[in-house]
């Protein structure tokens, strides 16, 4: 953004006349106003330059897997490592690497061979264990990357960079950038909606924080909207008891007609801005309740979904009203699943992860393309690093535990932009190191906004001196293999 | 906001120093995100007015998930320096600002001090609760709006004495029995909208 608006923007012009009096023209007046008033009503709140090209997705929807999804056991498939169970990793594949302290200690680091099997599927002839065996019928729809990579190796950093392109917080969420630059498509939802899912595995959950769908220094209407599956939906949504909407509606005129008298007598443009939000909370009110009432779903489509639609809160559910959102022209939606920290007892753990998101997953990608929405959105599944093929206290053949590892994982997308049916990368025959087209966080999140029509260097925004961007300084880019 | 809101209804502590507390706040948001383990796993919330209607600053603290009626008003995270806030404007804000029921309650509470320190005419009671809340005296026009709006709301809820009464029962503090709840409620809405001014809410 240009500076000089962009100090325009900070500098209130309340405090503007304060300090100059009220001694400018009414043309010059106008002319002000008029300036920040054309912007919104044409991109519908985003950037005028934007999008740089024409956009395939038009909207996107994160399937975030919290904690990190053990790549060996679900996509990454290693067949050679049945030979080498409890053997050490030897150092030549390890390189002296970093560990987290959770095992960095151990005396030993043996190979812990993935007890699930694995097939080929679809014309793609994509590895994918039993443990996904919906998934795996969607694979010609996706393009699955075998080598994403992140240097942070703690799931409070990760998860960080994953969501906001900086393992430091305080920076926007990809949601909250898509928001800032392409603007909302829909007057009466919140453009970036945020829903966290419960979770099946029993062992306690990696914390999720309000920071990972915040705006950071963009302005905070473009802060991820929490939609909740207890209490209102979203927060403060219904009126108080004994105020009826006819009775809000009442006090909303007073409340207009005064702030609008305020605007006649200041002229800020921000009052106006003020109406309209109270209007949109107004608007919300109705279009909430509509957007999670899902009693007109046909069984077909809940039985797509699976039982565990019926229960408010779980990862089906929240990929139903993904879809509903995604109807309703709704930017950016992401899904915050936990529960995939599985440091020991996998086997026990991950079976019940995999079943949480399977068939939703799959679920999602089949609706949205019956419904022609897949064609223009995208659709991005994957956690914030992988985990390492050495085992994490006790092995034995029928389990045992995983430590962090950032140097691989796996993420798939599908719709918009996405070419169908690929695997990109290649890993080691431990699925440790990278061999082929490693793909930075930098370059994931440069390939989603390739697929919303932005170039991620030049989406940026001044903040504490820089022109911050999503994908850092360094050279990345757009990953062209999965790309259509 | 909220400081200002329970300072003119006349509800703030300003009691100086003491533990955090912890206001109402909506049921499962530390649920959502926090440690399922952790010694703030589950919320519960402060009874009693001396408690819950503190200053804001003594509001306790999870940083995984800062109290709502903060961050919606764009309180820092406290994770890093602040130097600036930014300019928000948010219909998420708007619903706090019109539906958290600190903010009903402050409604109330200024609505019956209107009613009971305002004098006894019913424009003398209006401008007393426009001043008390903008340091200001209402514009002819502005007052004009005010009384509109009253006389609509006090129809309406002459009509619908149950939702008065609903409406007036809420919060940490009781409404004064004395007062018609019919004639409380229609108030309430309109310290309601004037604690929802733009110009109320807006610095400088």
């Amino acid at each position: 953004m240009d500076p000089v608006s962009e100090r325009i923007e900070q500098l209130t012009r309340r405090h503007f006349f304060s300090r100059t009096g009220i001694g400018l023209g009414a043309a010059a007046l106008s002319s002000l106003i008029a300036a920040e008033t054309r912007a919104d009503s044409t991109a519908q709140g985003g950037l005028p330059t934007l999008p740089h090209f024409a956009p395939k997705a038009k909207r996107a929807i994160y399937l975030h897997m919290n904690g990190g999804p053990s790549q060996m056991d679900l996509f990454d498939y290693k067949p050679t490592m049945a030979e080498w169970f409890d053997k050490d990793l030897p150092d030549s594949i390890r390189k002296g690497q970093r560990l987290t302290t959770m095992t960095s200690g151990q005396s030993r680091f043996p190979v812990a061979p993935s007890k699930y099997k694995f097939q080929q599927h679809g014309q793609a002839g994509t590895w994918v264990s039993e443990l996904l065996p919906h998934t795996a019928k969607m694979v010609d729809d996706l393009a699955l990357i075998q080598t994403v990579w992140t240097e942070a190796i703690n799931h409070d950093p990760a998860v960080t960079y994953i969501c906001t392109g900086n393992q430091l917080p305080g920076r926007p969420s990809l949601g909250s950038w898509l928001s800032y630059g392409l603007g909302t498509m829909n007057r009466d939802l919140p453009a970036f909606v945020v829903m966290t899912a419960s979770w099946s595995s029993k062992k306690d959950a990696q914390a999720l924080y309000n920071r990972l769908w915040s705006a950071g220094p963009l302005p905070s209407k473009h802060q991820g909207v929490a939609l909740r599956a207890t209490g209102d939906p979203v927060l403060y949504l219904s009126n108080p008891a004994g105020v009826d909407h006819a009775t809000r509606r009442r006090m909303l005129d007073t409340l207009n007609t005064l702030n609008q008298r305020e605007f006649e007598t200041i002229s800020d443009p921000e009052t106006q801005a003020r109406i309209a939000q109270y209007e949109m909370a107004f608007r919300m009110q109705t279009s909430v309740p509509d957007l999670i009432d899902i009693k007109g779903e046909p069984k077909r489509v809940l039985d797509l979904y699976g039982p565990d639609v019926e229960t408010p809160g779980t990862f089906a559910r929240c990929c139903l009203l993904a879809r509903r959102l995604a109807e309703r022209d709704v930017r950016f939606i992401q899904i915050f699943h936990r529960g995939w920290d599985q440091h020991g007892n996998l086997t026990g753990d991950l079976p019940m992860q995999c079943k949480d998101v399977d068939q939703a997953g799959y679920a999602l990608i089949t609706d949205l393309k019956q419904r022609g929405l897949l064609e223009d959105t995208l659709v991005i599944w994957g956690g914030e690093f992988g985990r390492t093929i050495y085992c994490q206290g006790k092995l034995t053949k029928d389990n045992y535990g995983r430590d962090h590892h950032p140097r691989c994982f796996p993420t798939w997308m599908a719709g918009g932009g996405i070419k169908p049916g690929v695997v990109h990368g290649e890993t080691d025959e431990f699925s440790y190191n990278v061999v082929k087209d490693p793909v930075h966080i930098h370059d994931m999140n440069a390939t989603i906004l390739h697929c919303l029509g932005i170039d991620h260097r030049r989406l940026s925004f001044k903040y504490q001196g820089l022109d911050v961007r999503l994908t850092g300084v360094e050279d990345h880019g757009p990953v062209k293999g999965i790309l259509a | 906001m909220r400081d200002q809101a329970l300072f003119a209804s006349g509800l703030l502590v300003e009691k100086i120093g003491g533990p955090s507390v912890k206001p109402p706040q909506p049921s499962g948001l530390w649920e959502a995100v926090g440690y399922t383990s952790s010694n703030t796993a589950k919320f519960q919330a402060d009874t009693g007015a001396e408690k819950v209607h503190r200053r804001s600053l003594y509001i306790f603290w999870k940083r995984t998930s800062p109290p709502p009626q903060m961050t919606i008003t764009d309180a820092p995270s406290r994770e890093s320096c602040t130097v600036r806030r930014e300019r928000t404007n948010t219909p998420l804000q708007a619903l706090l600002l019109m539906n958290e029921p600190q903010y009903v309650e402050a409604s109330r509470a200024l609505a019956q001090r209107a009613l009971k320190q305002g004098g006894e005419s019913v424009e003398g009671r209006l401008v007393y609760l426009f001043r008390l809340v903008t340091s200001r005296r209402p514009e002819s026009n502005e007052l004009a709006a005010l009384s509109a709006g009253l006389r609509d709301l006090l129809e309406h809820y002459r009509k619908e004495v149950g939702a008065a009464k609903d409406l007036v029962a809420q919060g940490e503090t009781k409404a004064d029995p004395a007062i018609d709840p019919s004639e409380l409620a229609a108030w309430s809405m309109i310290a309601n909208a004037v604690l929802n001014l733009d110009e109320v809410v807006t610095k400088g």
